[in-house]
């Protein structure tokens, strides 16, 4: 097990410096000058400043050189300074990615706290009305991209019932999020809807398959009840392949979580990335693409050792 | 059935030695290998079947087929205004010369909803097509040679996969203009990559199949393993991929729509429709949004019951036993 | 005293969205406390269908639709779920063919074992886990208390078999069935859990039913056995009798169709034609009517009813064979394991051999590590095997699972590359060429798989998969003169020429095989590996490929290399035998000469364990067999391979690998340091005077 998991710290290692290596791939393709790129038009008034810039960034020395440089900057904590918000891109996340963590935290585990018991519904009563029914809710959720979901639960709770209202929690810090939860559940709900189509599909498959295996029958012919077999045998191994589900459709959840924030306006990274995108803020962009992917990899990591955790035939 | 089974009547009743002679046994074994009386139904013609047994399966063709009639030639025969504005006719609602209402720049819902429906999903097919091209080429390479090579290749699969799409497609649409073709090529470059690695995946085991390594035996090389035996025995699992890419593709084209970085003005997309109206929504003006939106979801919807439907039948030809 | 089980004109049937399966159409059998019954027949006869009725564990569509069982004057068929839940692993218990997936892979053994006596007797978490240590113990694993904290993966095919049984029985069941208890496992392996299922009966004093389809099972564990077809019973007796007397053609004929017996006649397999009827569509009149031999019309109009002789012998036909009374029957002569007589004339290397394998190596690397994968170890899979072929010979290969026999067939075709050694076809070294001249050279040797289907490209039809070896190596000329070939194959094979347009998949097991073989002849080679030909085919079409084979090799003058598990195949079809033990070949030499005068202890072993369908013989070797586990061949024991289990192991044996040396001027050699005799005295004379 301990070999497993050093293994994959390695692979994960591996990737993230590949990560770095197209993110810096990025950062040098921007097109025209990248002194103006990354300090914006009004340098053009200081000739003095372009020198300096290329001097320090190392852009007149040969590219691989400028990556290393980049790379013992990045380890040191400096993400880069965003001109466009005047700070540092690594303070502007530390204030926006609780926010994201909290709002994606939430939907992950009321996602996977539905899915469970929904997919197993469905594998339970396979092709019956509750199937149809659970599978025509989940191709809608899968099918309607998250922004459209987000605007007609605004339509709906927000516009017509008024029970929610239409934007995220504003405002600095953490504790805002928690004195106007109620303005939290709209976006919460979206990205949880989305995520929960997917997941509870994929649980009603796993649990399927494993309904129809031999050790099933064995354990029938112990005389366990079909509860108890559902719960103690089928139920684990079902978890199994959604561990792995989970880890791989990270970036996914991020996504969503991008797209829903823009809908609602809540200042979590995802919101951050969007407004600097439309002002083309590259050191904010790729700062944000890095760190995001840093928990990407980390969370799929985190997926394969609980994996290997749940399944012995991994560990031994 | 029973009356094509060999009968021993042709044997005498008191004959216990099994037949000696070499014409006797001959027979008796032709007998033993009469077969079935079905008609040869090839692989492909069986998927097709279960393919349209399944409901839901004829109905997503069918809605695509209209969606793409409507899109593409129904404006050869509904002239609404879909090009300058028009401000004095903004925002009406639906009513007589203007079935779904106009937007806020005074132009036709319905007309404006063929035309961004041509974009959408012109974009969404292409990119979804360019994207399986990739990845099948980087995937079969990565699966056969194995190796180093494959390792390589995939781990930059895994790091490029570690960016949510989204955000890449946003950073380089951020840096270049996006026309329909550029739009095109971004999202295809950030969609091929589970592609190739479920093409790895197929190359991977079907290399080993018993059957591949029959043809090995008898002296047959890799090339004609890939292109007579794991090629298109990958194809079907290629088919189910390309539909749920085109799902994908049309709706990371129409987020892009509607953050505003995608197609932009004074081209619509149903994303940018959306994304014109939403404002609009609030106050009531349905209108300017339901139309858009319920084309996105019916498109998906349809294009995920046509993948679904792919991929049982491609799993029954799998199992035929 | 009222029998424990009694199965009364059971009728089961499966509904599927297609078709209505008749599975069975009223069985009757009953056990009596503490005896063991035997249900035989081959698939589709409905013997599983029985096991699973009884407990009412009957597939999806599944249900009873008439007839009852009764245990222990109870009437359990009628039963909810509900109930039958507990009846199930407490009253009866139940055991299936193969371990590994009908244990849950993420839960320890003991948690397995304890669940059954948790829910049965309500026991507390540790009463069940120290009942679970004990019954691990009763079921003869070692050293119980450390293994039941293991989880199914990390024991051996044999464990994981002790284990379910001691699931079934952790609750003492008055009745346990057993579904194909040991077909997924090795033949010395399988003779252990079966005497330990005979065992466990007497010491707990349990009545068993074993289903199975291997005849020499029955002949030595059952006391009364069943023989049923197409979902019927068609003949019930104590299994001496039915042995000695078959009085129902089927069982006549399916003896008949048995390597054992027909080796030891020298003739021909008898090969009952036809197929199995199909079930959802079944015939009017006797269900072995269309493939039964003395079959008169009243027999395909009307059903024969049960009949019972005298003497309680029970057998479905108007006309059945045999002596109407048993007692008649002369109680054979205990068959002699060992027996004299002359070998049968072995053609010694007078001619050039056709196939000469030398000092053949092949390791598989193991590869481990964290950062790299290293190699850490290999898997010595072969180590250094040497023997040959003779043109228009049959060289049978046996052993165990990892004795390598499967490698050195595809080594010889070349789907693994040696890691030394040479492989000589007619004179020349196919180990040594380079791939390309490999692929061009290599057609001289053809390879059949034991899963036709799976060797198959299922996209393809017949047509094209046999044309594909004339394609590659560019044979046979125009596309007429190809068809031709395919044509003419397709005769030899015993196939109709409109096979063709099909797919592989139309077609049954048999067929399947004989397009198997189809192909590998195509290019008309010399030498054609069969890698376990008939393993996963039913007896009764087992003997037509075998027959099949028989006649080819004696058409086109063709050697085989039969790779089997199965000694009583191999000694049926070949020359000469070869016994391979964890890469190492142990025993080489003429068939008779190595099956009855065996000079290893492990060929003899072996021998013992096979399943022989002669109840005397079974009796006799009862005691007999291999002990112990295959160890791993990461590392294998030092010295003789075969040490760990040997009864006869010294200290010589583990620091000095016995060399192979001959026993007798036939041919046959051994690599021993205790064989069971000493070589013949013209072997000595024959060292001497060279």
């Amino acid at each position: 097990m301990a070999l497993y998991i050093v293994r994959r710290l390695f692979q994960a290692v591996v990737v993230l410096l590949l990560v770095t290596l197209i993110t810096f791939a990025l950062l040098r393709s921007i097109p025209g000058n990248p002194a103006v790129a990354i300090m914006g038009p009004n340098v053009f008034r200081d000739p003095g400043a372009i020198k300096l810039f290329d001097q320090t960034y190392g852009f007149n020395h040969p590219w691989y050189y400028q990556y290393l440089l980049w790379l013992k900057q990045l380890l040191r904590g400096d993400l880069g300074y965003s001109w466009n918000l005047n700070q540092s891109v690594a303070s502007l996340l530390g204030q926006h990615l609780v926010k994201s963590v909290i709002l994606v935290g939430f939907a992950v585990i009321l996602a996977v706290l539905f899915a469970v018991p929904i997919g197993m519904a469905q594998a339970v009563r396979r092709n019956k009305p509750t199937d149809h029914f659970f599978n025509g809710f989940s191709t809608f959720f899968y099918a309607t991209p998250s922004f459209l979901l987000g605007i007609l639960l605004i339509l709906i709770f927000s516009d017509k019932l008024g029970w929610f209202p239409a934007e995220g929690p504003q405002g600095e810090g953490v504790t805002v999020i928690f004195q106007n939860f109620n303005a939290m559940i709209l976006p919460i709900a979206t990205l949880t809807l989305i995520t929960l189509a997917l997941f509870s599909r994929y649980m009603r498959s796993a649990v399927i398959d494993n309904l129809t295996e031999d050790y099933v029958r064995t354990a029938r012919a112990k005389g366990v009840s079909r509860r108890q077999i559902l719960y103690r045998h089928v139920m684990r191994n079902s978890l199994i392949p959604m561990v792995t589900l989970l880890g791989l459709q990270l970036p996914q959840i991020v996504a969503g979580a991008v797209v829903t924030e823009s809908v609602f306006n809540f200042p979590g990274i995802g919101y951050l990335f969007y407004t600097q995108a439309q002002k083309q803020d590259y050191p904010t962009l790729l700062g944000i693409i890095l760190v995001v992917s840093l928990a990407v990899i980390v969370g799929s990591l985190l997926a394969d050792i609980a994996y290997a955790v749940l399944d012995p035939r991994v560990r031994y | 059935m029973a009356n094509n089974l060999p009968t021993s009547a042709n044997l005498p009743p008191s004959a216990i030695v099994p037949p000696s002679s070499a014409a006797e046994a001959h027979e008796a074994q032709i007998a033993a290998g009469i077969l079935p009386a079905s008609k040869p139904r090839s692989a492909f013609r069986r998927g097709l079947e279960v393919f349209f047994e399944n409901r839901l399966s004829v109905a997503g063709v069918a809605v695509i087929v209209i969606m793409v009639v409507f899109c593409f030639l129904g404006p050869f025969f509904y002239h609404g205004n879909t090009s300058g504005v028009n401000f004095a006719q903004e925002t009406l609602p639906p009513g007589t010369g203007h079935p779904l209402g106009t937007d806020q720049l005074g132009q036709d819902v319905l007309g404006r909803l063929m035309t961004s429906g041509q974009i959408s999903l012109t974009v969404g097919i292409a990119a979804a097509v360019l994207a399986t091209v990739m990845g099948v080429l980087w995937g079969s390479i990565a699966g056969y040679v194995g190796g180093v090579v494959d390792a390589i290749m995939m781990r930059i699969v895994d790091a490029v996969l570690s960016i949510p799409v989204l955000l890449l497609a946003l950073v380089i649409v951020a840096m270049v203009t996006p026309t329909e073709t550029v739009l095109i090529l971004v999202i295809a470059l950030t969609s091929w990559l589970s592609t190739s690695r479920l093409i790895r995946g197929e190359a991977l085991s079907l290399r080993v199949r018993e059957y591949v390594q029959a043809m090995r035996v008898m002296g047959g090389g890799s090339i004609r393993a890939v292109l007579r035996h794991i090629a298109p025995n990958a194809i079907g699992t290629i088919m189910v991929n390309l539909t749920f890419q085109v799902a994908d593709a049309i709706g990371l084209i129409v987020v892009l729509s509607f953050l505003g970085l995608g197609i932009r003005p004074p081209e619509e997309d149903w994303g940018a429709m959306l994304s014109g109206g939403v404002q609009y929504a609030f106050n009531g003006y349905w209108w300017l949004i339901i139309p858009s939106g319920a084309c996105i979801i019916l498109v998906i919807t349809a294009i995920l019951w046509i993948g679904e439907g792919l991929r049982d039948a491609v799993e029954v030809r799998l199992q035929r036993r | 005293m009222a029998p424990l089980l009694e199965v009364e004109d059971l009728h089961t049937e499966i509904r599927l969205r297609s078709a209505t399966v008749h599975a069975l159409e009223g069985v009757n059998l009953t056990v009596e406390t503490g005896e063991c019954v035997g249900i035989v027949g081959e698939s589709g006869s409905g013997k599983t269908m029985t096991a699973l009725s009884v407990m009412q564990l009957l597939p999806p569509g599944g249900h009873i639709t008439g007839g009852r069982v009764t245990l222990d004057g109870q009437i359990i068929s009628t039963l909810s779920d509900d109930d039958m839940r507990h009846v199930r692993g407490n009253a009866i218990g139940m055991i299936f063919q193969d371990p590994m997936t009908s244990l849950n892979p993420t839960m320890t053994v003991g948690d397995q074992i304890a669940e059954t006596v948790r829910i049965h007797r309500g026991a507390s978490k540790e009463k069940a886990f120290d009942r679970a240590i004990e019954v691990l113990g009763l079921v003869g694993m070692p050293r119980p208390a450390e293994r039941v904290r293991a989880y199914p993966h990390q024991l051996s095919g044999g464990m994981r078999q002790r284990v379910m049984i001691a699931m079934a029985l952790a609750c003492e069941p008055r009745l346990l069935i057993a579904d194909e208890p040991t077909t997924a496992l090795d033949v010395t392996i399988q003779k252990q859990i079966l005497e330990l299922i005979d065992d466990l009966r007497r010491q707990l004093g349990m009545a068993v039913i074993l289903v199975t389809h291997d005849l020499g099972v029955i002949a030595g564990r059952a006391d009364r056995s069943v023989v049923m077809y197409a979902g019927r019973v068609m003949e019930l007796t104590g299994t001496g009798r039915l042995f000695a007397n078959p009085r129902h053609p089927y069982t006549e004929a399916l003896f008949e169709a048995l390597p054992e017996k027909a080796a030891e006649s020298t003739g021909r397999l008898y090969n009952i034609p036809g197929q199995p009827p199909d079930l959802t569509r079944p015939p009017v009149g006797c269900k072995f009517a269309a493939r039964c031999r003395y079959a008169q019309d009243q027999c395909r109009q009307q059903e024969p009813n049960l009949e019972e002789s005298s003497g309680g012998h029970v057998y479905r036909c108007f006309f059945p064979v045999g002596l109407a009374s048993d007692d008649e029957v002369p109680t054979p002569a205990v068959a002699t394991a060992e027996r004299e007589g002359a070998d049968r004339a072995v053609k010694v290397s007078d001619a050039e051999s056709l196939l000469s394998i030398e000092h053949l190596v092949k390791d598989f690397p193991v590869t481990s590590g964290a950062v790299m994968q290293r190699k850490v170890g290999s898997v010595s899979a072969v180590a250094d095997v040497s023997f040959s072929i003779q043109p228009g010979q049959t060289f049978g290969m046996v052993g165990e699972s990892g004795c390598g026999k499967t490698t050195v067939g595809r080594l010889i075709v070349g789907l693994e590359r040696a890691t030394s050694g040479s492989i000589l076809v007619d004179g020349e070294d196919l180990a040594a060429l380079k791939q390309r001249a490999r692929r061009r050279r290599g057609y001289k040797v053809q390879i059949m798989f034991q899963d036709s289907y799976a060797s198959m490209d299922p996209r393809m039809r017949v047509g094209p998969i046999l044309r594909e070896p004339l394609a590659i190596q560019h044979k046979g000329g125009s596309r007429r003169d190809q068809q031709a070939m395919i044509d003419a194959m397709l005769d030899e094979v015993g196939l109709p020429r409109a096979a063709v347009e099909r797919y592989p998949h139309e077609f049954s097991g048999g067929q399947r095989q004989r397009l198997g073989l189809a192909r590998a002849l195509m290019l008309r080679p010399k030498l054609l590996v069969a890698d376990e030909p008939v393993s996963a085919l039913d007896v009764s079409i087992q003997a037509q490929i075998l027959n099949l084979m028989q006649d080819l090799q004696h058409d086109l003058g063709l050697s085989y290399l039969f790779i089997s598990h199965d000694l009583s195949v191999v000694r049926y079809m070949s020359d000469t035998i070869g016994v391979m033990y964890l890469g190492k070949l142990v025993e080489v030499g003429p068939a008779d000469s190595v099956y009855y005068r065996p000079v290893h202890p492990y060929t003899k072993g072996l021998i013992d364990a096979i399943p022989v369908a002669d109840p005397q013989l079974e009796r006799a070797t009862r005691e007999k067999g291999v002990a112990g586990e295959l160890p791993s061949n990461i590392s294998p024991p030092s010295g003789c391979r075969f040490r760990t289990r040997c009864p006869y192991a010294q200290d010589v044996c583990a620091s000095e690998e016995p060399p192979l040396r001959p026993f007798s001027l036939s041919g046959h050699m051994a690599a021993c340091h205790f064989p069971l005799r000493a070589p013949e005295p013209e072997v000595a004379q024959a060292a001497v005077s060279a």
